[in-house]
């Protein structure tokens, strides 16, 4: 089912299939690893199996359902609106107008409005249908694959075939523990595909070669792009150009660095959170860095991740501190009444992990926070680079001194 | 890292050992009495809370599961930080877990509260056919390095429990500031845990 780019019209693509909520059995036992201790609970209790837009099963209650539902005509009406769009403007008149990436002095006004206009779609949600074309055309992945042969991606699939190497170990142990209950990525051709899209990745930048987390990465990316060489341009734009430098390599070096500016957007935006958790001795990052190493894959529910993502992938990697930011704002009160660890996790598990209703999330992320320009995080990164740098290497020295002493 | 009530306490609990060794298993068999063949990767660490009866005391154990691939080891510090115990796990089916085990072990040592309660669990003793760590040598090792030691089987259910009791048991009590003690809860090898943070 993963064959073609053409299932815009064929409309049998996992995206595209048309099903409803369906409740498949009712049980009583909420969903694993899911903390809720001693949070109020003021939702319908009754909880339900149900499959969403990308296959997914959830176990949510009844009232997860409806706002799924809402959710789901919402996608319709911004297909129609897409739809329309191309109708009066042509079919690819998103390409090349985001303005983020150009030159706006040399730009023509037609292609300027067109970025305007398509940085406000993309906010509100590309539909599943022209997901993959938009995601390849603003991301930059379209461009970085018009670069290399057409034959690129098959050479390095044929060429690294049966080979052995720590990373390829690695992915085959992880390949059935991604999204196990997903029904394609428990199969063998699923499997078979994300083998392949990691693998390649590995021969391609050895610096990265595998890291947990990209597994969840690249399963959702295959979701959505439904063709194996299209997710893998999409994580090679995602790792090379997106996101900053150095996140999944050796010692994680860039997520240490986006953690540390985290910590501080934190405590300049919700001053009042953050002392709060900082007096509990609560380090944010024992739950952040998940959310950016998977870039919300394994928390957020999957058409609430991959809205995430429209925006990610057309205005950067300062989505994330967006996204993350509004996470603790949404309960602020309740994590200011929160006196144990314990709570605090469950506060953020639960509110994530049910999250069903991306617009709620979207709206606090761009609207709430105050603005926050890639320039101001690029600062911010490159005052922290220093202190994380200093800290992993003191950090080896005394590991090696303790290895030579033991 | 511990909040003292009336003869009962929290104390963080530390998860940490190669991938694919079965930390999260160990933890999601004892918590909520569950096995899955294909557990999920733990990405950054996960948490878990279980309040446990021993003896003369309550102990709430706030578990952090972390993930065991070798670039993660740098995220480690802030998952220990603090931590009363930690069980270091390898899996007795392949050697090179035990090898890294070994380095975790080190690493507490140098840098881990040096009170910390540690137990080394050879997982996946189902797997006996299979075994490369024989459980002599970890014995020996264990007994070396002042850890307390069990084989454990996550698919089983052998010695999860007891692995997590006996931490629980071997955990530091008398903190300056706390109550005398009030009624002492017995110590039946029944005494199960009262409650589960994890469901609502």
């Amino acid at each position: 089912m993963f064959g073609s780019q053409t299932q815009r019209e064929t409309s049998n693509g996992f995206a595209l299939r048309r099903r409803a909520y369906w409740i498949t059995s009712a049980i009583s036992n909420p969903r694993p690893n899911t903390i809720t201790s001693s949070i109020p609970k003021k939702k319908s209790t009754l909880s339900v199996k149900f499959e969403d837009m990308y296959g997914f099963t959830v176990d949510g209650n009844i009232d997860d359902v409806n706002v799924l539902n809402e959710v789901r005509d919402k996608v319709r009406e911004q297909a129609k609106v897409w739809l329309e769009l191309e109708a009066s403007k042509g079919t690819n008149w998103y390409l090349q107008s985001n303005g983020d990436r150009i030159n706006v002095v040399s730009l023509k006004l037609s292609k300027l409005a067109n970025a305007i206009t398509l940085k406000r779609l993309v906010r509100k949600g590309i539909p599943p249908m022209v997901r993959p074309n938009v995601w390849l055309s603003v991301s930059g992945a379209e461009k970085k694959r018009s670069t290399v042969p057409d034959s690129y991606y098959d050479d390095l699939t044929r060429a690294t075939e049966g080979k052995v190497t720590p990373a390829t170990r690695q992915i085959d142990h992880d390949l059935p523990r991604t999204f196990p209950s997903h029904p394609w990525l428990d199969s063998p051709e699923g499997q078979a595909s994300l083998r392949r899209v990691l693998v390649g990745y590995s021969f391609r930048d050895s610096d990265v070669g595998y890291c947990q987390g990209l597994n969840y990465v690249a399963a959702l990316l295959l979701l959505v792009m439904k063709t194996e060489e299209d997710a893998f341009w999409m994580l090679a734009v995602l790792l090379e150009n997106v996101l900053v430098n150095d996140c999944y390599t050796d010692n994680l070096s860039g997520c240490h660095v986006e953690q540390r500016v985290f910590k501080d957007l934190l405590a300049k935006k919700w001053p009042r959170i953050a002392a709060h958790l900082e007096a509990m001795e609560f380090d944010v990052s024992l739950v952040a860095t998940e959310w950016f190493l998977c870039l919300f894959a394994k928390s957020l529910p999957s058409e609430t991740t991959l809205r995430v993502w429209d925006v990610l992938f057309n205005e950067g990697a300062k989505v994330l501190f967006h996204v993350a930011l509004a996470i603790f704002k949404m309960k602020e009160e309740d994590l200011l009444r929160a006196r144990q660890i314990g709570e605090v996790i469950g506060i953020l598990q639960t509110t994530t992990h049910h999250q069903y209703d991306p617009d709620e999330l979207l709206t606090v992320a761009f609207e709430k926070i105050g603005s926050m320009t890639t320039n101001t995080i690029t600062k911010e990164r490159k005052k922290q680079e220093p202190a994380v740098m200093a800290e992993l290497d003191q950090r080896q020295r005394r590991l090696d001194t303790s290895k030579m002493n033991g | 890292m511990a909040t003292i009530g009336n003869n009962s306490f929290n104390a963080k609990l530390v998860l940490l050992g190669d991938m694919g060794t079965g930390k999260s298993s160990l933890v999601l068999r004892f918590v909520k009495g569950q096995f899955l063949e294909f557990q999920e990767s733990t990405i950054g660490a996960a948490f878990f809370s279980q309040t446990l009866a021993v003896s003369d005391a309550t102990v709430k154990l706030e578990i952090w599961d972390t993930a065991g691939q070798e670039r993660y080891h740098s995220l480690a510090p802030m998952y220990y930080r603090g931590a009363a115990a930690a069980i270091i796990v390898y899996d007795i089916s392949r050697m090179e877990s035990f090898e890294r085990a070994k380095k975790w072990v080190q690493e507490l040592q140098k840098q881990g509260n040096p009170d910390m309660v540690t137990a080394l669990a050879g997982n996946k003793c189902d797997l006996e056919d299979k075994r490369m760590v024989p459980t002599e040598e970890a014995q020996t090792y264990a007994e070396e390095n002042r850890l307390f030691f069990m084989e454990t089987s996550a698919k089983t259910a052998t010695n999860v429990n007891d692995i997590f009791y006996e931490i629980a048991r071997r955990l530091p009590r008398a903190q300056p500031a706390q109550q005398p003690a009030g009624m002492v809860l017995s110590d039946r090898a029944a005494a199960r845990s009262q409650a589960s943070v994890c469901c609502s």
